[in-house]
């Protein structure tokens, strides 16, 4: 597994041409993360549905088409797999393309050109043609939009080998992520959690390493590689990413008014997952519960409760608990408030945990 | 701020034009997603048009009577810019609700 973990590159902290500490939303720390790579790459392009002169339905791409005019930022057809397409022409001929998919919904028709072409060509061209394409899909739900317009297709990415998928938990994490992302030389599907763009938090321009969690807790380590601790605790660990790790973050906090000290480690990369931090994690807590959005059956959970099985099986106080989405299709609108696991039903994993006796 | 137009949708199969009867909304209003606009007549029935988005109403086209053309403008939203053109619904940030209580006897050995 080492041989596909992603390079540290320690000298990436000081790549941001920022410094200090900025109070920004997702949206804004992602239009800025793009900012810095269309100003400092001239190969990279951004272009998808309205991601021009809009700027974007979430407003990522606001502003960047009139800066750096049409030929870098522009705008394509209602077609996922023409822009899918497009990318590895582009990639082909040299480009950095950062095409976005508007809602993660819509990327199944172009599920032929990410599994087929973008997450294979360096494989089958023996690396002459690499892919270094970062792929910006608005994902999950939480927005009460209608169908197709959530959906959490992380186990979907991350089973195609090729991919590397990422998804940032807040503002800071988006920034960082993002540039660290589009300057890979392999393709990257980035999950913006769509619930999370307007919360505002602070983003440390100077280390990737530092972080403001939404509950105020004390930053967590790690680099833009791997998990990151997010709220350091002793009894259990909650693994979670995208928008749920804010929950997360609320769940431990009312835990620890029941005296329970939990841990919350964001994953950030789904692909590869950081094994070492999850040991590190659950050797100290021995308890973990995975929390997802996606439904149960197949989900990125039971490929984290396994990593964690294998490498702590004899600490584990429990079987690792999965909180997630139910076996039915995203559901829309209202309806997503009895489908995304709220606070209860991650309090209910936790406490099926804690109850839980050998023998 | 930005404004956001929003033109006469065709409200059948190859219709071209609406006939205005009655404005349920008046610039001003805030209104919210699905939030009927207005009632509008064409050569196949009376229909209310719900709001495709969430917005302060600036302007509206046309009063009872008037005839408006498939594409025109209807309606002109007022909405912040970080909200412009979303589909969907900007999360409130609540305050953490809970019902259950965690208990456990936790043995630290």
């Amino acid at each position: 597994m080492s041989d596909v973990l992603l390079e540290s590159e320690p000298s990436m902290d000081n790549r941001s041409p920022r410094h200090g500490v900025e109070q920004l939303s997702m949206q804004q720390a992602l239009n800025l993360a793009l900012d810095e790579v269309l100003a400092e790459n001239s190969k990279a392009l951004i272009f998808g549905e309205d991601c021009g002169r809009l700027g974007g339905v979430f407003r990522v791409t606001d502003g960047l088409r009139a800066k750096y005019g049409n030929g870098r930022v522009f705008d394509t057809p209602l077609a996922e797999s023409g822009i899918l397409g497009m990318a590895v022409g582009l990639a082909m001929a040299g480009f950095h393309p950062i095409p976005e998919v508007q809602f993660d919904g819509f990327a199944y028709p172009a599920i032929n050109q990410i599994v087929c072409q973008i997450a294979r060509m360096n494989y089958r061209s023996r690396g002459i043609l690499p892919m270094p394409i970062t792929l910006r899909v608005p994902s999950f739900g939480g927005i009460r939009a209608p169908e197709h317009h959530g959906e959490s297709l992380e186990a979907l990415f991350a089973h195609v080998p090729g991919l590397k998928v990422a998804s940032p938990s807040n503002p800071h994490e988006a920034y960082h992520l993002l540039k660290y992302a589009a300057t890979r030389p392999d393709p990257v599907i980035f999950m913006e959690p769509k619930s999370r763009y307007w919360q505002k938090g602070e983003v440390h321009f100077d280390s990737a390493d530092a972080t403001s969690p939404p509950d105020g807790s004390s930053p967590g380590g790690g680099s833009p590689t791997g998990a990151k601790v997010m709220r350091e605790g002793r009894h259990l660990t909650l693994v979670a990413w995208g928008a749920m790790v804010a929950r997360c973050l609320q769940v431990a906090g009312l835990a620890a008014e029941d005296g329970i000290d939990i841990e919350v480690l964001d994953l950030r990369w789904l692909k590869p997952i950081d094994e070492a931090a999850l040991e590190a994690s659950v050797r100290k807590t021995r308890r973990a519960v995975v929390v997802h959005e996606a439904p149960l059956t197949s989900g990125l959970g039971a490929e984290v409760a396994q990593l964690i099985t294998r490498s702590c099986f004899d600490t584990l106080k429990a079987p690792v608990e999965r909180v997630t989405g139910f076996d039915v299709p995203y559901p829309s609108g209202d309806l997503e408030d009895e489908y995304i696991p709220n606070i209860d039903r991650i309090l209910f994993g936790i406490q099926r945990v804690l109850e839980y006796r050998r023998g | 701020m930005a404004e956001i137009s929003f033109p006469l949708p065709d409200l059948g199969e190859g219709l071209i034009e609406a006939t205005v009867l009655e404005w349920l909304v008046a610039p001003g209003d805030q209104v919210e997603r699905n939030q009927p606009l207005v009632e509008v007549e064409t050569t196949k029935s009376a229909v209310e048009l719900p709001s495709p988005q969430a917005g302060k109403v600036v302007r509206i086209h046309g009063g009872p009577g008037d005839k408006i053309n498939v594409g025109e403008p209807l309606i002109v939203f007022e909405v912040p810019d970080n909200t412009a053109g979303i589909v969907g619904t900007v999360p409130k940030e609540e305050a953490p609700k809970r019902r259950v209580r965690l208990s456990a006897v936790l043995d630290e050995d």
